[in-house]
């Protein structure tokens, strides 16, 4: 087994964070990184979209983070963006949006689950995620910028969304969520802080590593990709 | 006092790390912000011991000395600092070594601190 390929699955550059993709991507490779998902908010789009340029084997993917609060504008949105995004997240956080986001399976990644008072999961939506595929994605910036109560609150929803993920067969992707160069920590610190917060090493290193290539490797299959930095784009289909 | 024997002191951990900051930052601000973000993430009991200690900072890299046994979270405290001084701040974490010598020559020396756009556009948007 070579060395472990790590992604950071959610990344926003400007407009909706600080930096722009280069730095980001630039920073993310002296971390160590093999790959970074530029994932924007829905509603902080940018006009004219980003050029990717992947380099010296980093990879840059396109995605997108969708904040819906109605379910069915929800799954348009998802109809809409689904083709010309690698990664689809939909940014969680209320009952209804989890619901939605789990019982379909066009979604990779449904970010956050919990809000207040409760984990956001329970029995009925694990065993929708681990039927459709769509992974939990856990986000590194809460618990990195809140302290005392707020991130007490955020580490028992962590640890009982872990448990029902580990009943459930549910995957998991670690990512940073961040919103600039800053919230960005190399891969070995962000594996130490999955291990503190209640994660198994290795569940980490697969929620680092094997199910961000999982997702990748599902996307590649059906796009008009053909090798490693050569892909058919289509007329307007970006964002 | 006599000094312990060496056989008799605690086994260390040195890790050698850089700083990628919006601002000048004094090793007395640094040493400050990681013990209270250790004893914030992980209690002042498992902040003790992994007895934590800022061997040197100077030009945006430096040496932390840590217990053996407590790597893991030392490193995740470490990754924990988000601010130094009002000012956005991270650490990375060049390697982990059992000496000082080996860690400076390992790691110190051979990597260059990371010195992109990213902080000197900071610094000219702030001035």
């Amino acid at each position: 087994m070579g060395k472990p390929k790590f992604y950071d699955f959610c990344v926003h550059a400007i407009p909706d964070g600080d930096n722009t993709v280069e730095q980001l991507a630039t920073l993310a490779m002296h971390f160590g990184y093999s790959g970074i998902v530029i994932a924007n908010h829905s509603d902080k789009l940018s006009q004219s979209p980003p050029l990717l340029v992947s380099t010296n084997g980093f990879e840059i993917f396109r995605g997108i983070e969708l904040i819906e609060e109605n379910p069915s504008k929800l799954n348009s949105l998802i109809g809409k963006f689904r083709k010309s995004v690698d990664v689809l997240i939909v940014h969680g956080g209320s009952e209804t949006v989890n619901k939605a986001s789990l019982e379909n399976p066009r979604v990779d990644i449904l970010n956050h689950p919990s809000f207040d008072k409760s984990s956001g999961l329970n029995q009925v939506l694990a065993k929708a995620a681990a039927e459709n595929g769509v992974a939990i994605g856990l986000t590194l910036r809460p618990f990195l910028h809140s302290r005392g109560s707020r991130r007490i609150r955020l580490l028992s929803a962590l640890r009982a969304n872990l448990d029902l993920a580990r009943k459930y067969d549910v995957s998991l992707v670690l990512s940073s969520s961040a919103m600039s160069c800053f919230d960005l920590r190399s891969p070995m610190e962000t594996l130490a802080m999955a291990e503190i917060c209640g994660l198994e090493q290795e569940e980490a290193l697969e929620a680092m590593c094997t199910v961000p290539e999982k997702i990748i490797s599902r996307k590649r299959l059906v796009s008009g990709y053909i090798r490693e930095g050569i892909e058919v784009l289509k007329e307007r289909d970006y964002f | 006092m006599k000094r312990l024997l060496p056989s008799l002191r605690g086994k260390k951990r040195y890790i050698a790390f850089e700083l990628i900051s919006e601002g000048p930052v004094d090793r007395s601000d640094l040493v400050k912000e990681i013990m209270s973000s250790a004893s914030s993430l992980l209690g002042d009991v498992i902040s003790s011991e992994c007895d934590i200690k800022v061997l040197g900072f100077e030009d945006w890299k430096g040496i932390i000395l840590c217990s053996n046994n407590r790597v893991k979270e030392t490193r995740a405290s470490l990754a924990a600092l988000t601010r130094i001084n009002g000012k956005r701040a991270t650490l990375h974490i060049f390697g982990i070594s059992g000496t000082v010598k080996r860690a400076t020559e390992k790691f110190l020396q051979i990597h260059k601190v990371f010195e992109p756009e990213i902080e000197t556009k900071f610094r000219m948007v702030e001035e």
